[in-house]
């Protein structure tokens, strides 16, 4: 038997809706009425049809919207619908009364607040990369932190067999997986050929980060030598879709073949990790055989420790690792560490072997910044109420003899204010969306608008509120404090303290405009410094060419062919390109070297004729030559090399690297391979002309290089068909270590400009009024016989005064701030005098040209027309 | 004295009322209206005018009857006040009135 139906009953949500918000008097009885009349519309009509009526019966009911003034005299409670009635239309009529405040404070407001919205977004979105992983809190990246030289240094570098170690020793670690780096790889599939981005990973690679997977098994997707993980779109590319693609073969860099094991789903845009494939790193071992050393380094490491596990005793348990498998060396020490992965890419700069910060420095810097341009345009809001309040100041007088007290009335400006910026904010909205595509550009990213999100509401409720009481809590709390008696009795003195207020936050807002544009130009000149010094090797005219398949094999004949080509000057060859020289030696020898010193060297290894090509500086000796049949065993050095080393005459002198006992046949004049946030490195470079792969070095002659291009992917099309050609222009690769750099200049170049325009239409409004109320003043004084001049420099010099104060305070804190800027870089511009001079002259220039345009405007107009009423 | 001004939908409700007469209160005033005029009427339509009618003193209202199916609430009963009744008559002699004086012809072209 059926169990008894719970008779039907009426939404619950409007039932409480009654009983919180129906009218006292009535409640009762309209609660009963509905019911009862609930059980008839159920009869009669049906549940649905009952629920829908008694909805909304519900809602006209509520109070508000009923009509329920049982007593004659409602009492004068200020949310009272006619009150709250009373304040929107009060608001609307000042607001359209005086358009050309109300446009000033919109459109600043609305300025400011797409300004912090945009960046809030960037914000979130940084803030967001890497958060996605579901293992997120328990995976962890390996670190490791030298100590040698006196120093410590920490780098992501770890040994190739670290991950298995790690986690086949220490039982905290659940599991662990290497990557490789990532880099372009031609592959070949039917008769597709084209390069995608990947590298190597652990077999626990998928277990460990959350990358969905369309075909295959996280467990297996990476276990199986000859195997080969694809993204989406890598299979859809080569196979048409991802189902068609497992199990299929493809050809790897026209060497191996691989088979599909697995097609994971595309890898997010936020994902600090971007690639389209990933091989299994039982073959990586296979394939290098310096990663069993474990005195070599590259790979990245990342482990995930077991649910509950305090990740500080791991650390102390793995800090001297790698000693179970090497031995010590005098002088220098290892030592692992563990940094929460989802934090990496925000903290990834290291200073004295401790994470010390990364992109988290310019989220600070920009949510910094954000909030200051708010303040700005909340200081115009505040800034024109309470200059304009003389004129509201009567109403204030009437309404408090009527009976509003006080809090009524800050709640009724604070509303006002509200009411403001929420026209601000649909600006904002609309100025967002339309700006966004240009600042995704500019940035790198994808943003888009959240709407979908309620935490997007959730934000802008949240600027709405923030705007909204800051710059409405001044005038709340100014006017709301006037006397009736005395604002009644006619003439609104301000006290000392409000004029004082006002031009404080006038110099406020100037000093941080004055920081932001001090900021813009020492940014654009370091940018600019960067881009254009000397690096000691000529980067316009420069290509690279990656060497890979049969090009490794016929370099030689590719070189003599070059050579007759159009535009090409000369060819080489080098182990990484000039920008990525990464790979250090801490082996190197010489007579005299102090034996408990252990010194770093970063090296390469070139082909004949890359001095010539890269047009780099020989200080001493000579580069290397054909004619000189030994130079296998030859060196050059840099300058900082040479100084490490310190030999007097340093050419044909002993230098030896690991087995390699070779001498030092020139020395090269400094020049910059790494960023300039680094200083340079000593370096050591060798000739290796069998290498099978690395990166050809082309110079081209000004202004021919397309000649040069074109004849270049003939050549290698013929030289080497199974590999489409690519190659890169040296200076776009070099442009790419300051790609943060570049944006922050640029967004800092919009900030300023958006700074100071606000902070002038706030000056503007207040010139404005100024002299508006000054109008009978100047009127007789120019019946007097005052001159135009004299009435403009009457009118200029009280706001002139203020940005003069502002540039006092501003210079210091903008030299500060701007120092620690530069304090991360190791190549630097000088921040000198006439930077804040013309930050300064800028701001009062532009604040002059602001007001002169009210005071010219007020000093020229007629006497007789402002006098004669009255 | 002005006379009382009555809405086309207050009429309705007051001459309701008075049709109910002891059992008048907002579910009986609303289903009558329902059934009489045959027009769906909002429950809080009927209850507003109610207030209405109440405050202008043509209605009088008691509390009481309390039932389950309303939840134990009681329910507020209406009877029409003098006031009200007069109300009532006024707007019948208007209507009348003007009934009368329509001219016979017009009468015939209505149909009656």
């Amino acid at each position: 038997m059926k169990p008894p139906r719970q008779p039907p009953s009426p939404p619950r949500w409007a039932q409480r809706l009654l009983s919180w918000w129906g009218h006292p008097d009535t409640r009762e009885e309209t609660q009963g009425d509905l019911l009862e009349l609930y059980d008839y519309w159920v009869q009669t009509a049906g549940k649905r049809r009952a629920d829908w009526r008694y909805s909304l019966s519900t809602l006209k009911l509520l109070r508000p919207l009923a009509q329920t003034n049982t007593t004659q005299y409602p009492s004068p409670f200020f949310l009272n619908a006619t009150m709250i009635r009373n304040y929107f239309i009060i608001a609307w009529r000042n607001l359209i009364r005086n358009k050309a405040f109300s446009g000033i404070n919109i459109l600043g407001l609305a300025l400011g607040m797409s300004c912090s919205l945009l960046i809030l977004l960037w914000v979130q979105d940084e803030r967001g990369v890497d958060a996605f992983h579901a293992n997120g809190s328990q995976l962890y990246q390996v670190y490791e932190r030298q100590y040698y030289d006196g120093k410590i240094e920490a780098n992501y570098f770890t040994q190739g067999l670290l991950a298995d170690e790690l986690k086949r020793v220490i039982p905290e670690v659940q599991l662990a997986s290497g990557l490789e780096d990532i880099a372009p790889i031609t592959f070949e599939a039917g008769k597709t050929i084209n390069k995608q981005n990947g590298t190597f990973a652990g077999a626990d690679f998928f277990q460990m980060f959350s990358y969905p997977l369309l075909q295959g098994t996280p467990a297996t997707a990476l276990s199986r030598p000859g195997g080969i993980a694809v993204s989406r779109r890598m299979a859809e590319q080569f196979f048409g879709n991802a189902e068609q693609a497992i199990g299929k073969s493809i050809r790897y860099q026209d060497k191996e073949d691989l088979q599909v094991t697995a097609v994971f789903e595309n890898i997010p845009a936020n994902s600090s990790q971007q690639f389209d494939f990933l091989r299994p790193w039982v073959d990586f071992v296979k394939l290098n055989e310096w990663a069993k050393n474990w005195g070599n380094t590259n790979p990245l490491t990342f482990v995930q420790l077991r649910t509950g596990t305090d990740p500080v005793k791991v650390e102390a348990k793995i800090k001297e690792f790698i000693y179970q498998y090497r031995a010590k060396n005098t002088g220098s020490r290892t030592e692992l560490a563990l940094q929460p992965y989802p934090e990496k890419y925000l903290h990834s700069t290291f200073k004295n072997g401790q994470v010390d910060g990364g992109r988290i420095e310019y989220v600070r810097l920009f949510s910094l910044v954000a909030l200051f341009i708010l303040l700005i345009a909340c200081v115009n809001f505040m800034n024109l109420a309470t200059a304009r309040s003389t004129k509201r100041a009567k109403e204030v007088g009437v309404r408090k003899v009527i009976g509003a007290v006080r809090s009524a009335l800050m709640g009724q400006f604070v509303g006002e204010a509200m009411l403001i910026t929420f026209l601000a904010i649909l600006i904002a909205v609309m100025l967002v969306s339309v700006l966004l595509p240009g600042f995704s550009m500019l940035t790198g990213k994808q943003l888009t608008l959240p709407i979908d999100q309620p935490q997007f509401w959730a934000m802008l409720l949240g600027l709405l509120a923030l705007t909204g009481l800051v710059s409405g809590s001044y005038p709340a709390f100014f006017l709301s404090s006037l006397s009736p008696a005395r604002v009644l009795k006619g003439g609104v003195t301000f006290k000392a303290g409000a004029t004082l207020f006002r031009k404080g936050l006038v110099v406020f807002q100037f000093s941080l405009s004055i920081i932001l544009i001090v900021g813009m130009i020492v940014m654009y000149r370091q940018t600019d410094y960067i881009q254009t010094k000397n690096l000691g090797y000529n980067r316009e005219n420069l290509i690279y060419i990656p060497l890979e398949g049969d090009l490794s094999a016929k370099y030689d004949l590719l070189k003599e062919e070059a050579g007759k080509l159009p535009g090409i000057l000369s060819l080489s060859r080098m182990r990484e390109s000039p920008t990525q020289i990464g790979h250090h030696i801490n082996d190197a020898n010489w007579t005299g070297k102090d034996p408990n010193l252990v010194t770093s060297f970063a090296n390469t290894a070139v082909e004949y004729d890359f001095v010539k090509t890269m047009k780099l500086q020989l200080s001493e000796g000579r580069d290397f030559d054909r004619s000189f049949g030994i130079d296998s065993l030859s060196y050059l050095i840099n300058e900082t090399a040479l100084a490490k080393i310190g030999y007097k005459n340093p050419i044909g002198k002993p230098l030896s690297w690991g087995q390699r006992q070779g001498t030092i046949i020139g020395v090269l004049k400094d020049f910059h391979f790494t960023s300039m946030h680094q200083a340079i490195e000593p370096l050591i470079v060798r000739l290796d002309n069998k290498r099978q792969w690395g990166t050809i070095l082309v110079r081209t002659e000004a202004g021919k290089t397309s000649e040069a291009l074109a004849g270049l992917e003939t050549l290698c099309r013929e030289l080497n068909p199974k590999f489409p050609f690519t190659y890169q222009f040296s200076d776009q690769e070099f442009d790419k270590l300051y790609k943060s750099e570049q944006v922050v200049s640029q967004l800092a170049n919009y900030f300023a400009l958006l700074a100071i325009f606000i902070s002038c239409l706030g000056l503007f409004g207040l010139s404005t009024f100024t002299a508006e109320q000054r109008t009978k003043e100047i009127g007789v004084r120019k019946v007097l016989g005052a001159s135009v001049a004299s009435v403009v420099t009457l009118l200029s010099t009280d706001f002139l005064k203020l940005v003069l104060i502002a540039l006092v305070i501003a210079t210091p804190v903008a030299w500060y701030v701007m120092n620690q800027w530069l304090r991360g870089f190791v190549y630097k511009i000088d921040i000198e005098w006439w930077m804040l001079a013309v930050a300064g002259l800028v701001a009062v220039c532009i604040a002059f040209v602001t007001i002169s345009f009210q005071s010219v405007k007020a000093a020229l107009m007629n006497p007789v027309k402002s006098l004669r009423s009255e | 004295m002005k006379r009382a001004f009555l809405g086309e939908f207050e009429e309705v409700v007051l001459l309701t009322v008075a049709i109910l007469d002891e059992g008048a209160y907002g579910v009986t005033i609303t289903q009558e209206i329902e059934q009489k005029t045959g027009r769906s009427v909002g429950f809080s339509t009927v209850h507003t005018t109610l207030q209405r009618l109440a405050e202008k003193g043509f209605l009088s209202s008691r509390m009481g009857g309390a039932t389950a199916e309303r939840g134990g609430r009681r329910k507020r009963f209406f009877t029409v006040t003098a006031t009200g009744r007069k109300a009532l008559l006024d707007v019948k002699q208007v209507r009348e009135e003007l009934w009368g004086s329509l001219p016979p012809q017009t009468l015939q072209l209505m149909g009656s």
